[in-house]
């Protein structure tokens, strides 16, 4: 995810975190802002005490290594709503099928923000971060629908996504609430969009990732098996005779 | 209303009058989804089979499966295509043809099980379906765009805020759905009409229906288009069941091994390394960086994307058709193939076709029948045969109706025809058209099942579940003088078991007896049901499906048998047996081949081309045969041997036709289907059908 995917690098600044204040349960997880190497301006902003506890876990990516089947969409859908739906996902996949690889592909998953502007959004506490894990997620007895959390994820498309079906924000919970599933998800259990990848493309990390245009991105194929499989550039080929 | 797997509903086009209705999928699921239900569909909606393909009273189906748009792998993004063709020669048979990536997924996104399109526009229309609403639009200023130009007009049409990528609202409220993707566009190429037998059927960059000519029966309806874009999803019965079933076919895939991927000397389907085989990797310049990219729920993402964007999604005979003559030319692989693999998508023209094609040419122009102011006057460039040039301006001829393609758009039989060469080029061989003036892929004298199935059936067959394993394995490992990895017996054992309800020990026997074996009868019918069913019903992928072997299976042995009713049953609830399948597949061989004996169908016609008869099936003389290494029962037991240099015996398979026709339960004078055998499966209607037509096989 590059930076200038950012809706508006200016709207955190001017949006006011302060006017929510989190300091719950920092103990042990620290404080997100801390960790990381978070943008300075993370910093600066706040007039009063905004913190709330890392999340436990984040997910990482290769998006060149991602083959765009979506199947991590279908998997998340499925394992927290009992059916497969793209628009559901809370990991969404768009792709140029014309386009020049690797910008032919935007792999975009919640990044569990350290300082989670959709967090901050909320005006119910529906958004929130989850008091043992860490995770943002969302508490959808709490959910009015307003959509701030939507609008205020910094990223495109945004990572809290509006669940239309049964009226209330959603995000990625690393799998806490897929309840489809037999599995225990979160930061402690499976994933269901890492577990399904057939490209190996998602990996699961406790560590916080650099804040940065690249903090997510992973090379998960150098060094690996992958460097055999010709994708880098094959030798001089004879086509299918050869 | 959705059911499990199910949208519950099937969009009918009424492109005359321009009018929609819906038809209950309910009424049609025992047919399973896809092929079956397009049969079902096109049998009680096409009025007069015997039409043109060309004719408005033609009927198309555009189907998905109950595991379209679901986690199902390999499977989830294929749609099937039905319709009166127009490519085999002289009769246009019935016929199908399917395709990949995102078009599936985005019509049950949409809330539809399938299109069924009707009548002719009297307007140059596309259809654009968005969730529930559905409109016919002016197509005219889209006509002669090629099939990407086509493309972004209409994503730009259709969702012109998504210039942002972000989340867009299918409609007024925000309740209407909301989607992160593109639109999924099924076009045809420039003024497909004019080059319709050639004319393929094109989504995407790189997926396209290339049989049967279905871009020119799209034309003639004065279709361009069909785009869907949806926000729902599918309903699955057993959501747990699926996730874990998707788990436990990982461990059958390179998914499941990344870190030590197989190392398997042959070809093989679900357990391939991502971009293989056959794909963008070989048939790319040196240097070329490039991605896997696969379909929607795809575990083999064998097809790619590059760093040129050159031969994006592109696969297997998109680049073959061109990729020999580009190294024979240059050495190596060049631009050439991907520019040849491009020209041809953009195009919207069958790949199949210019590969028969070319090597046709190639040999008329070596013999100096064609070229500048030879017997066929061409002023294509011969002297850079091989280059990009060549290849754009060969295909660049057929979209326009110049130079050669004057006669090659109206097909390559036609053009042979015409040019007054059809039946010296297929006694000789050089025009390889195997059966009804189609190209021949692989060997009927060699790999009797993939012919026999393509001239018992209405195209060539194009499916991969023995050709993999029983022809490329062993061949490829003949080639570099290795034992392949699975014995000709142990193979014997597998096929034998996977392929209930036969399970005929001789199975594979490819030995000069074997192919006119009463075990090769079964086979011949097993593959007919298996793919009919499974492959073209349900869509499990060619390039995945059947799991036969399988290089991380217990002793090689894949998933087929257990794994296509684990995700079936998963998705729809039901408690299918792969049995069941078979069987269901047998229903719908037999509804196609009521519609081919409509048509013209006898066992008189069931012939091949005459080179199969008279002339060795030698490596290289029609399209890419090796030496036909094969599984072979010998003297008491299994091995491989080159079946090379074989011809079929006409009369022997004028005797197994008899004896196939006989275990089908059709009349063996005529192989027409019998009465007996229609109602036993259900289809008394379509024994009345035929017999309204003077054309009920008689019973024995």
């Amino acid at each position: 995810m590059a930076d200038i995917d950012r809706k508006n690098p200016e709207q955190s600044q001017d949006s006011g975190f302060s006017r929510r204040q989190f300091v719950t349960g920092v103990g042990g997880a620290g404080l997100g802002l801390a960790l990381g190497g978070f943008l300075v301006k993370g910093f600066l902003l706040p007039r009063e005490v905004f913190a709330i506890p890392a999340s436990q876990g984040y997910l990482l990516v290769d998006t060149k290594k991602c083959a765009g089947c979506a199947s991590c969409m279908m998997a998340c859908s499925l394992t927290h709503h009992g059916k497969t739906s793209q628009a559901l996902s809370r990991i969404q996949i768009t792709q140029d099928p014309f386009g020049r690889f690797p910008n032919d592909i935007q792999l975009s998953q919640c990044r569990q923000c350290p300082f989670p502007s959709c967090v901050d959004a909320c005006p119910t506490g529906a958004m929130h971060a989850d008091e043992k894990t860490g995770v943002r997620t969302v508490d959808e007895s709490k959910c009015i629908g307003c959509e701030r959390c939507v609008n205020a994820c910094p990223f495109t498309p945004s990572r809290a996504l509006w669940n239309f079906e049964e009226k209330h924000a959603q995000k990625c919970d690393l799998c806490e609430g897929a309840t489809f599933w037999d599995q225990a998800g979160g930061p402690d259990g499976k994933r269901a969009c890492e577990e399904v990848c057939p490209m190996g493309a998602i990996q699961f990390t406790d560590v916080l990732p650099e804040q940065t245009s690249t903090g997510y991105e992973k090379d998960m194929r150098t060094g690996t098996a992958w460097d055999t499989l010709g994708f880098g550039g094959a030798p001089v080929s004879l086509g299918h005779l050869g | 209303m959705a059911s499990n797997g199910y949208m519950g509903q099937i969009l009918k086009v009424d492109l005359t009058s321009g009018t929609f209705e819906t038809i209950d999928t309910a009424d049609y699921e025992s047919w399973g989804g896809g092929h079956g239900i397009g049969s079902a569909i096109f049998f009680d909606l096409c009025e007069d089979k015997t039409v043109p393909g060309t004719d408005p009273k033609n009927v198309v189906t555009i189907m998905t499966s109950p595991l379209s748009g679901t986690l199902a792998p390999s499977v989830s993004g294929r749609t099937e295509v039905q319709a009166i063709g127009i490519q085999a020669y002289p009769i246009g048979w019935y016929t199908r043809s399917n395709f990949g990536g995102r078009f599936s997924t985005q019509l049950k996104a949409a809330g539809w099980d399938g299109i069924v399109l009707l009548g002719k526009s009297e307007k140059k229309v596309w259809l654009n379906i968005v969730n529930g609403e559905v409109k016919l639009e002016d197509a005219e200023d889209l006509w002669g765009l090629d099939t990407r130009e086509t493309q972004e007009e209409i994503w730009a049409a259709v969702e012109p805020s998504k210039a942002g990528a972000g989340w867009v609202n299918l409609g007024q409220s925000r309740d209407a759905g909301r989607t992160t993707q593109r639109p999924a566009v099924l076009t045809i190429g420039p003024n497909a009409e004019k080059f319709g037998p050639m004319a393929a059927l094109i989504h995407d960059a790189g997926n396209g229906a290339g049989q049967g000519g279905f871009g020119g029966v799209f034309a003639s309806k004065n279709l361009k288009a069909v785009s869907v874009l949806g926000s729902g999803g599918v309903e699955i019965a057993d959501p747990n069941a699926l996730m874990e079933a998707r788990l436990w076919a990982n461990e059958y895939a390179f998914g499941g091994h990344h870190d030590d991927p197989a190392q398997y000397v042959g070809l093989t389907a679900f357990g391939s390394s991502p971009g293989r085989p056959l794909s963008t990797i070989q048939d790319s310049p040196a240097g070329t960086k490039s991605r896997p990219q696969g379909c929607v729920g795809c575990i083999r993402n064998c097809r790619g994307r590059t760093d040129t964007g050159r031969g994006n999604e592109s696969q297997c005979v998109d680049f073959f058709w061109y990729d020999h003559h580009d190294v024979n030319a240059h050495g190596y692989v060049t631009e050439a193939t991907p520019r040849a693999a491009d020209a041809i998508q953009l195009a919207g023209v069958n790949a199949f076709a210019v590969e028969a094609a070319t090597l046709w040419i190639e040999r008329l122009h070596t013999q100096g029948i064609m070229g500048k102011g030879l017997e066929i006057h061409s002023d294509l460039p011969f002297e850079r045969f091989g280059s990009a040039e060549w290849a754009e301006a060969f295909v660049n001829a057929i979209i326009t109706q110049t130079d050669i393609g004057a006669e090659l758009c109206k097909g390559v039989a036609q053009a042979a025809e015409a040019w007054g060469r059809l039946e010296q080029d297929t006694a000789s061989g050089i025009l390889p058209l195997q059966e009804y003036g189609l190209p021949h892929h692989y060997d009927a004298r060699t790999e009797v099942e993939w012919g026999y199935g393509s001239l018992l059936g209405e195209r060539d067959i194009n499916e991969h579940d023995f050709n993999w394993h029983v022809y490329w394995t062993p061949t490829i490992n003949g080639l570099f003088g290795l034992e392949p990895p699975v014995s000709a017996e142990r193979l014997a054992e597998i096929f034998t078991k996977k392929m209930a309800p036969f399970n005929d020990p001789m199975a594979i026997d490819y030995s000069d007896e074997g192919i006119y074996s009463d075990s090769m009868a079964k086979t011949l019918a097993w593959h007919r049901y298996y793919t009919r069913f499974y492959k073209q019903s349900m869509l499990f992928c060619d390039w995945a499906w059947a799991d036969m072997v399988n290089p991380y299976g217990p002793d090689h042995e894949g998933m087929t048998g257990e794994g296509e009713i684990k995700f079936m049953n998963a998705v729809t609830g039901n408690s299918m047996t792969f049995e069941e399948g078979i069987e269901l597949g047998r229903r719908i061989w037999n509804l196609d081949r009521a519609i081919w004996v409509l048509q013209g169908r006898h066992r008189d016609v069931e012939k091949f081309a005459e080179y199969i008869y008279t002339t060795g099936a030698q490596p290289g003389t029609t399209t890419y045969e090796a030496p036909y290494t094969m599984p072979v029962y010998e003297d008491g037991k299994w091995s491989y041997k080159s079946v090379a240099g074989r011809i079929l015996d006409r009369d022997k398979f004028e005797d197994f036709k008899t004896r196939y026709y006989t275990l089908e339960g059709w009349d063996p004078e005529s192989g027409w289907p019998t009465r007996e055998t229609l109602e036993a499966l259900d289809l008394g209607n379509v024994a009345d059908e035929l017999e309204k037509a003077g054309k009920l096989g008689a019973s024995a």
